[in-house]
């Protein structure tokens, strides 16, 4: 009697188990994975892992966000992947990715991303047209280029306004002034572009996103000549550090009193206490320096396309660009006043209208190679 | 019969998934991008990939680099583990044995956060020209920082390569017998005559791994070169990665990599020389 009583309550056990296992099993197989990957700065991964997708899954149980940090191996061989999985049907393994697929020729080329439409992604209808820079990429964030300088060395009257200005500042302050690398970070990339707007007559629209190899003939030498020409008065005779981080670095231990910095990087780092107080920020009134549009890409054969619709699709809603504006100080892809009048207000100071934008692409490789071979080396380009 | 056959044939079985794995992975894209190196534009055998890296200033000027700075990085290790290595074999206080516990210590570290490390350390401002002015502000004046110049590859690499080169002449060491050295002592031999006679010509084949590895790894690497050497020029490392993804030009790039590989190559067969020696006995 005992013992059958036992084996009975045994076997209830087990059927619990089974059904809790069982449920379990369900649920699972209701989420679907949606693999994202970006490698973009430290500010930018931390931020997608430790605020957005959690936002996202909060708002949308369904999914799973898998995220991977392609810093260090680089997004090529994710693309590579991508590519060669279009070839053969498999899966390739990713469904969303933080990168301007324009950078990426061959994958272009070979049609692999998908091109985003208000029908598949209604909130696209909310991107504001300075955004659209390309049909195969949800732009969801936009940042620029300003200058960071620390208004407790520099005197409010010898602030630069223009780049012409800047570069006579910089001669007068030798090593006070730092980029990083046009290749290893935006921050140098985009004032090396800056100085190439310089000497082309200060005219954003000359630079088309058609390739002409006579621009680049003309001015790009031109651009090295006006670089080298501060090269010696760079940071400790013209050390060029590897990336936008290590630039905040030496501005924040106080090396340098003035830097080339994206507006994101920079606001956060005033916010976090890790770049001193008296840091102040400014644009050229002339020209500001090039920002741009960062967009998220989806290959058109992800497994789970629809998950990666979504995911954009919720990235683009007023709630979530807030979090753009609010955790790191970007610009939304919106217009601001979808987003509340408190957070217009604080951003005040950085909201501009006519950020231009590098067409890059083909532009690129030279400019880099070009810096390289004579900025970096401090040799004559026509020699 | 049959048990005697199988486990002759045990090892070969044994030894098949490692050698797999060597040929697939290793060998054979390696065979093939050379090869791919050697074909011209037109399909036919060419060396104009070679005679185009030899033409370019820059490629050139990181293959230069990359040896000069090989080479002064392995006379640094030397310098500085070899004697290091004699202290911790003839010493058997409690320092030493602390001296051994530091002296590993890079090994548990990632490259990439020693190579940050570092540059918080010896960069301006950073925490040795600090603790200089607090010592001396006039001396702190002079302080040189080795952040992105050739000097900060040199020092990363040393610090990077110290607990591996000193395992090795360590161990090397070790085979030296006290007793030999106790008995040169006993007919007189002053230490300089025991060190140059009978310690640095038995400790010559541990140098020569050290030296072989050490190079292989200096000559290839790419971390520490990026984060911590200057922006122009670069190492052969570097400038493979910036060709590749930057100028988006792989066969440059591939060009570079064999040579590379050619390199450490060579110093390879040096290695496995002296290692095979040391299996047959022969020195």
């Amino acid at each position: 009697m005992r013992s059958s009583k036992f084996v009975l309550r045994l076997a209830l056990l087990g059927v619990v188990v089974m059904l809790a296992l069982g449920i379990s099993v369900v649920s699972a197989q209701e989420t679907s994975i949606i693999n994202l990957y970006s490698s973009g700065d430290t500010n930018i991964t931390d931020w997608l892992q430790n605020i957005i997708i959690p936002a996202f899954e909060a708002e949308y149980p369904q999914y799973k966000v898998q995220f991977t940090n392609s810093r260090a191996a680089g997004d090529e061989p994710i693309i590579d992947r991508a590519l060669a999985a279009l070839q053969t049907g498999d899966d390739p393994q990713v469904e969303v990715m933080d990168i301007d697929p324009r950078g990426f020729g061959a994958s272009v080329e070979a049609g692999l991303w998908y091109e985003p439409t208000v029908e598949e992604i209604p909130n696209l209808a909310n991107v504001i047209e300075a955004a659209q820079v390309t049909p195969l990429a949800a732009s969801y964030r936009g940042s620029q280029v300003l200058i960071a300088y620390n208004s407790e060395v520099v005197a409010e009257e010898d602030v630069p306004t223009t780049f012409a200005e800047l570069i006579e500042w910089i001669k007068a302050n030798p090593g006070q002034f730092v980029y990083c690398r046009p290749d290893r970070g935006g921050s140098g990339g985009n004032f090396v572009r800056r100085a190439v707007y310089e000497v082309s007559g200060m005219d954003p629209a000359v630079w088309t996103p058609e390739f002409n190899q006579e621009l680049v003939d003309e001015f790009y030498p031109q651009a090295m000549a006006l670089l080298q020409e501060i090269h010696p008065f760079i940071y400790d005779d013209g050390a060029y550090p590897a990336g936008n981080n290590p630039v905040l670095e030496l501005f924040a231990s106080g090396e340098v009193s003035m830097i080339s910095a994206w507006s994101d990087q920079a606001i956060q780092g005033i916010d976090r206490g890790f770049l001193p107080e008296t840091t102040k920020l400014l644009q050229f009134t002339d020209l500001p320096m090039p920002g741009g549009y960062t967009m998220l890409a989806i290959p058109k054969n992800a497994a789970n396309l629809k998950g990666a619709q979504d995911f954009v699709n919720w990235f683009l809603s007023p709630e979530a660009q807030a979090l753009v504006v609010e955790v790191i100080g970007g610009f939304p892809a919106i217009a601001w006043d979808q987003l509340t009048p408190e957070l217009q207000e604080r951003f005040n100071s950085v909201i501009t209208e006519s950020v231009p934008t590098w067409p890059g692409g083909d532009y690129n490789p030279p400019l880099t190679e070009m810096w390289y071979e004579t900025v970096a080396t401090n040799i004559d380009p026509n020699s | 019969m049959v048990a005697r056959s199988t486990r002759s044939l045990l090892p070969y079985l044994l030894i098949t998934p490692p050698i797999i794995l060597v040929f697939g992975l290793i060998f054979f894209p390696a065979a093939q991008s050379f090869i791919r190196t050697l074909t011209g534009a037109d399909g036919g055998f060419s060396f104009e990939r070679y005679l185009e890296f030899m033409n370019d200033r820059s490629s050139v000027t990181s293959l230069i680099f990359t040896f000069q700075v090989t080479f002064f990085s392995l006379i640094g290790l030397f310098a500085i583990c070899y004697p290091l290595a004699l202290y911790l074999r003839f010493s058997n206080s409690r320092v030493a044995y602390w001296a051994q516990m530091v002296a590993l210590l890079p090994l548990f570290v990632p490259g990439i956060m020693s190579a940050y490390a570092l540059i918080r350390f010896f960069r301006g401002r950073g925490l040795l020209e600090t603790i200089i002015y607090q010592l001396s502000p006039v001396l702190a004046e002079t302080y040189y920082s080795p952040y992105v110049k050739p000097e900060g590859i040199i020092i990363g690499s040393i610090w990077e390569s110290i607990p591996f080169t000193v395992l090795v002449l360590l161990a090397g060491l070790r085979q030296v017998e006290s007793g030999l050295i106790e008995s040169a002592q006993d007919v007189g031999a002053s230490r300089w005559t025991i060190f140059f006679q009978i310690i640095l010509p038995l400790t010559r084949r541990a140098a020569l791994i050290a030296f072989c590895l050490n190079f292989i790894a200096i000559f290839g690497s790419y971390t520490i070169p990026y984060l911590l050497g200057p922006a122009a020029p670069q190492t052969l490392g570097v400038l493979m990665q910036r060709t590749y993804q930057e100028y988006a030009q792989p066969l440059q790039a591939e060009t570079q990599a064999v040579i590379t590989f050619a390199v450490c190559a060579l110093v390879g067969l040096l290695y496995v020389r002296t290692v095979s020696s040391q299996r047959t006995g022969r020195n």
